[in-house]
This record gives C-alpha cells, sequence and structure tokens, in this order.
C-alpha cells in the first residue's frame, strides 16, 4: 500500500454543446498539478464543474481539450476500461452492488482483474479491516443491512481494493448525518496517513475542504479555478471576492483551526513552588510583562496562578490562595479551540502541558491573534 | 352434479392431458422467453427500438386467440407449430416490458459505480444489471405463464391432438363434469406455476431479504471504533 502518482490536469476545458460557455457543470481551462500522495479538493458552488474535472480524470466524461495525466501518462491514451480499474472511485451515494455481499462488493475491481478467489477473498478481509469493519461480522452481508456509515466505509474499502494510485471521490460523505460525516472524514484522514494516496475530492462544503485537503481547489461557476493553493493561504490570501464570499466572513476562525498550538512560539511561563521566598518572586513577576506566577509541583505540573495580590509581601509562597490554572492546552490542540477555551475561561492566557502534565509554556489570546493578523 | 365416476374412470386420460398441458405452456414460456430476452437487450442498447418492439408485440397481444389458432391453419397446417406459434406471441409484450423494466430498475449510482469501476459493458449487463432484474423478470415470467397456461386450453379447438385439459371442455360441451374438470385443472395448474415461480424468486434474490433487526444493533456497535478515534 504505497503507491501513489501525481494528477496534473493541463488547460483541461469541458464544454457541452448547445450551450454557452458558463453553463453548468462545464470546465474552463483548468490547469492543476496534484502531487503524489496528496489530497486536492475540488470546492466551489453547484454547477461550477468540480465533479466534471473530477469524472475527467476516469473519463467517464471525455474532456472538449486539453490533457489529464496521472503519472505521466496521458489518460486519453489509456484503454479506458484498465484507466478506470487503476483508480479508485467513490461516489455519495456509495452504489454497492446490493446482490453482492460485502466481501464480494470490496473485491470487484481484484474479480474483474482475474485475481484467484483465496487472494480476493484475504484482500477484503485485510481491507474492510483497514476501515474498521471486522471482517467477520460484516464480509457476509448484504448492503441492506447495513447503515450508512457502513455503506459508505465498504464504497471507500471498495475503492481500495486493487491498490490504486489514485482515489476520486465525488462528495462522498455528502448522504451521511453530520456526525458520522464528521467521524468518516476523521478516518479518512487517518486512513490517508497510512496509505498515502493520491486523492482528489470534490465538496461543496468549504469546511470539509479545508480540514480534508492538503491543498484546495476553489472553482466558480463557469468551470473556472478561482484560487489554488494550501487551505491556509485560501483563507489568509483570498485571491479574489469570490474566493472570500464562499469562504466565508469567518475565515480567520477557520484559519485557527488550521494551526495547532506547536506552531506557536510559547511563551515560557514565569514558574515558582511553594516555599519559595516570597519578595524575590513578586520583584520577577513586577518585571515580566505578564506579570503572574504560575504555582508548579515539584514534577513541574501547574497548580494555578498567582498576582501580585496572592504573593505575600513576604516570608515564603504556600500552595493555597491561588487562581485556578485553566484552561490547560497540549500541542495538538487547535487555536481555535484554544481560543475558544481562553474566552470561556475568561483569561488571558492558557497553560500547555506536555503528556506528563507538565508546564511547557503559555499561549496567550495576543498571540493567538498575532499568529494569523494579515501580513 | 359431477359425475365423480367418470372421473375415477378417465385419470389415465386426465394425467396424460396435464402432462401434456405442461409441454406446451413450457415450451412456449421458454421459447418466448429466449426471443424476449434478445428484444429486451436489443431496446435497452437502442433505446428507440423499445416503442417500437413493444407496439407490436402489443397488437399482437390484441388479437383473439381462437382466430389466431384458426388463421394460422392454412399456413402451418395442424400442428404443435400451430400451437406454440400464438402462445409464443402473446409471451413477447408481458416479457419483453419486464426484462426491460428490470434493467431500468437497476439504481443508477450501481450503475456509474460499475463504469466507474471499470466494467465493460456486457460485464456490466452480465453481472450487475441482470442480476438485479431477476425480480422483475420473474414477475414476467409468473404473469406470462398464467396467460399461457390459459391460452393452451383454447389449443383444443384445433382438434383432439391438443389442447391439454382443454381437450375436455372441447369434447363435450354439454357434460358438467368434463368441462370442471379441464377448467379447475387449468386454473389449478396455473395458480401453481404462479407459486413456483414466486418461490424460485426467493431463492434467487437472497439479498433481498433484509435482516432488519440486526441493522440496529451493528450501527450502533460500529459506533465505537470511529469514536475513539475522534
Amino acid at each position: 500500500m504505497s503507491t501513489a502518482e501525481r494528477v496534473v490536469f493541463e488547460h483541461v476545458t469541458k464544454r457541452y454543446p448547445g450551450t454557452s460557455a458558463g453553463n453548468a457543470g462545464a470546465v474552463e481551462d483548468l490547469s492543476l498539478e496534484i502531487p503524489a500522495g496528496k489530497v486536492c479538493v475540488l470546492v466551489g458552488p453547484s454547477g461550477c464543474g468540480k465533479t466534471t474535472s473530477l469524472k475527467m480524470v476516469n473519463r467517464l466524461i471525455e474532456p472538449t481539450s486539453g490533457r489529464i495525466l496521472v503519472g505521466d501518462q496521458d489518460v486519453a491514451r489509456r484503454d479506458v476500461i484498465e484507466l478506470r480499474r487503476s483508480i479508485g472511485y467513490v461516489i455519495q451515494q456509495v452504489g454497492l452492488f446490493p446482490h453482492q455481499t460485502v466481501a464480494e462488493n470490496v473485491a470487484t475491481v481484484p474479480r474483474l482483474l482475474g485475481w484467484v478467489e483465496t487472494r480476493r477473498r484475504a484482500r477484503a478481509d485485510e481491507l474492510l479491516g483497514l476501515v474498521g469493519l471486522d471482517p467477520g461480522r460484516y464480509a457476509g452481508r448484504y448492503p441492506s443491512a447495513l447503515s450508512g456509515g457502513e455503506r459508505q466505509r465498504v464504497g471507500v474499502a471498495r475503492a481500495l481494493a486493487a491498490d490504486p494510485p489514485v482515489l476520486l471521490m465525488d462528495e462522498p460523505f455528502g448522504a451521511v448525518d453530520p456526525i458520522v460525516r464528521e467521524r468518516l472524514q476523521n478516518e479518512l484522514l487517518r486512513l490517508q496517513e497510512q496509505i498515502a494516496k493520491t486523492i482528489i475530492f470534490v465538496t461543496h462544503d468549504i469546511d470539509e475542504a479545508i480540514k480534508m485537503g492538503d491543498l484546495v481547489a476553489v472553482m466558480q461557476l463557469g468551470g473556472h479555478l478561482a484560487q489554488f493553493g494550501p487551505p491556509a493561504d485560501v483563507l489568509a490570501n483570498p485571491a479574489s471576492d469570490f474566493v472570500a464570499r464562499f469562504v466565508g466572513a469567518d475565515r480567520g476562525l477557520k484559519r485557527l483551526a488550521l494551526i495547532r498550538v506547536a506552531e506557536l512560539e510559547l511563551r515560557a511561563p514565569l514558574t515558582a513552588r511553594a516555599g519559595d521566598d516570597a519578595a524575590a518572586a513578586r520583584a520577577r513577576a513586577a518585571a515580566d510583562p505578564f506579570p503572574y506566577l504560575l504555582l508548579v509541583d515539584d514534577r513541574g505540573r501547574p497548580l494555578g496562578w498567582l498576582d501580585d495580590r496572592r504573593i505575600p509581601a513576604t516570608g515564603s509562597i504556600g500552595a493555597d490562595n491561588v487562581e485556578p490554572a485553566s484552561p490547560l492546552l497540549d500541542r495538538h490542540t487547535t487555536l481555535k479551540d484554544a481560543l475558544s477555551m481562553l474566552l470561556e475561561a475568561g483569561v488571558q492566557a492558557g497553560i500547555v502541558v506536555d503528556a506528563d502534565g507538565a508546564a511547557t509554556g503559555i499561549v496567550t489570546v495576543e498571540m493567538i491573534i498575532e499568529r494569523v493578523r494579515p501580513a | 352434479m359431477i359425475d365423480w365416476a367418470w372421473i375415477g374412470d378417465h385419470l389415465g386420460a386426465i394425467g396424460g392431458r396435464l402432462l401434456q398441458h405442461i409441454e406446451l405452456a413450457a415450451i412456449a414460456l421458454a421459447v418466448g422467453f429466449a426471443i424476449s430476452f434478445g428484444l429486451a437487450i436489443y431496446s435497452v442498447r437502442v433505446r428507440r427500438a423499445y416503442p417500437i418492439v413493444t407496439g407490436i408485440a402489443g397488437v399482437l397481444f390484441t388479437i383473439p386467440s381462437l382466430a389466431l389458432f384458426s388463421a394460422l391453419v392454412p399456413v402451418t397446417g395442424i400442428n404443435t407449430l400451430t400451437v406454440e406459434i400464438p402462445l409464443v406471441l402473446y409471451t413477447l409484450v408481458i416479457y419483453v416490458r419486464n426484462i426491460v423494466s428490470g434493467i431500468d430498475s437497476v439504481p443508477a449510482e450501481v450503475v456509474e459505480a460499475a463504469d466507474g469501476m471499470g466494467y465493460t459493458q456486457w460485464d456490466r449487463l452480465r453481472r450487475v444489471e441482470l442480476p438485479l432484474a431477476v425480480p422483475l423478470m420473474i414477475a414476467g415470467l409468473r404473469l406470462a405463464s398464467v396467460s399461457t397456461i390459459g391460452l393452451v386450453t383454447i389449443s383444443g379447438v384445433l382438434g383432439q391432438a391438443f389442447g391439454g385439459l382443454g381437450f375436455f371442455i372441447f369434447e363435450r360441451p354439454t357434460f358438467a363434469t368434463e368441462i370442471l374438470v379441464g377448467a379447475v385443472g387449468s386454473i389449478t395448474l396455473a395458480l401453481t406455476a404462479d407459486l413456483g415461480f414466486a418461490a424460485l424468486q426467493r431463492r434467487l434474490t437472497p439479498w433481498n431479504r433484509r435482516e432488519v433487526g440486526d441493522e440496529i444493533a451493528t450501527s450502533g456497535r460500529s459506533a465505537a471504533p470511529g469514536l475513539t478515534g475522534m
């Protein structure tokens, strides 16, 4: 499970006869390069040509002009049946074969390729496991006995059966409820870490595009490519009014969801331990632009905040009378979640802790805003 | 009113006529299906042929059977062919419509998935569309068998060599027992065939039996591994 190939669109145009340019489903001079192993999301309003673009890769639709390369080969020069068997294809309605069991469905392309029964069966079991369905329980069932989310997982397993270098997914999670959709999105991202396929993913949902894509291609009516780049760039610097409107007025918040605490330059907190000299601690706090001391235990785990009102003038620091040390963040917390937690707690700073619970730094509201401020 | 003694004396003849009835009907059902299958596949591929095929088959279906049997005599003489030609022609409209509807009933997303995964047109027909058309094809077979078994009785008009159980209806129109044997026998045969094909359909389409209770349990339990990954 390691092959992946780049996909390149070179000046691809699709016009439908009898319609003027700008009509639904048309594509106009699309050029894109999707590196091997990356997820590229085609996103845009309905009729913008995103599904047409996808279907031109496996030639369910033939372009009017231009060419598409998978690897270094022009798809138009390949045998169409052989081409389709070498590209995974997942659609919104899944399209499982109702008269075949789950295992037979998954082994569809291997059967077309002439694999022997034992090898097909082993492969089906392996893939069901990969998408989180126990083969012992699911292999012999018919699709009518599955829930929507299970069907979609079987659809993904089926698309991966012959280990294709490229996977096409046309609104794969559009027909399931929001909770199942989020779960399937997370599962696909985790799966992609293992399989590292080149995935072209179509959606009309900008949030899904930002979440799933290494690259996002925003398309607009008439089949024009409005912007192509990593989601963070599209959010930070929309190329046009259309893109700015499409990504939404809350694009600043959406950008926060793409950045994790680990990417910030964390500020080291001023720490103190119970029993430290109070006067010296007071002096240290007063000298810092963020005049709070973090009281930690002997293993560095935060106990609470001390401001100058809580630090005695003389003697030593006690472990009582501290402001609770919340919220606690970790390196993987997104800035969106971090900001939300700070607002919720009504505080200026959150404490970043490592796996052992020891404080490694602090994040302030100011730092978060600074990180996403337009350059 | 019913002459049971006559029935008792003629059990051998009744059994023989029953077998003849089954044979005449089975030949028509099989030949009719083969011809209709070809016409239906052609109609699916060449869509504009479909209204022409069903139009002609529909007109044939409106010809009174009594007239058609008699009309063929100058052409074919009086033999099995004279019986089978009308019987076959009457099945066409039923079969063709049901086979085409069966193939049309395959959901568009299933066809798209098959194309997208690299099925050839022939593979798609053989492995996807025809298996999924089985319920409607068998519905056609049930209708055609009931209709054909009824029509076999009318072939008794061609003489004592034909008619299956219909022979008894034509032999002595004034003898109630014989008419009842012919009619009730034919009806019973038609019902039996209908039920038999219904059972066949259940056997051939195991995927149609939904495991409803199981589905609820499944979707509930499968939630767990997904949630841990979030």
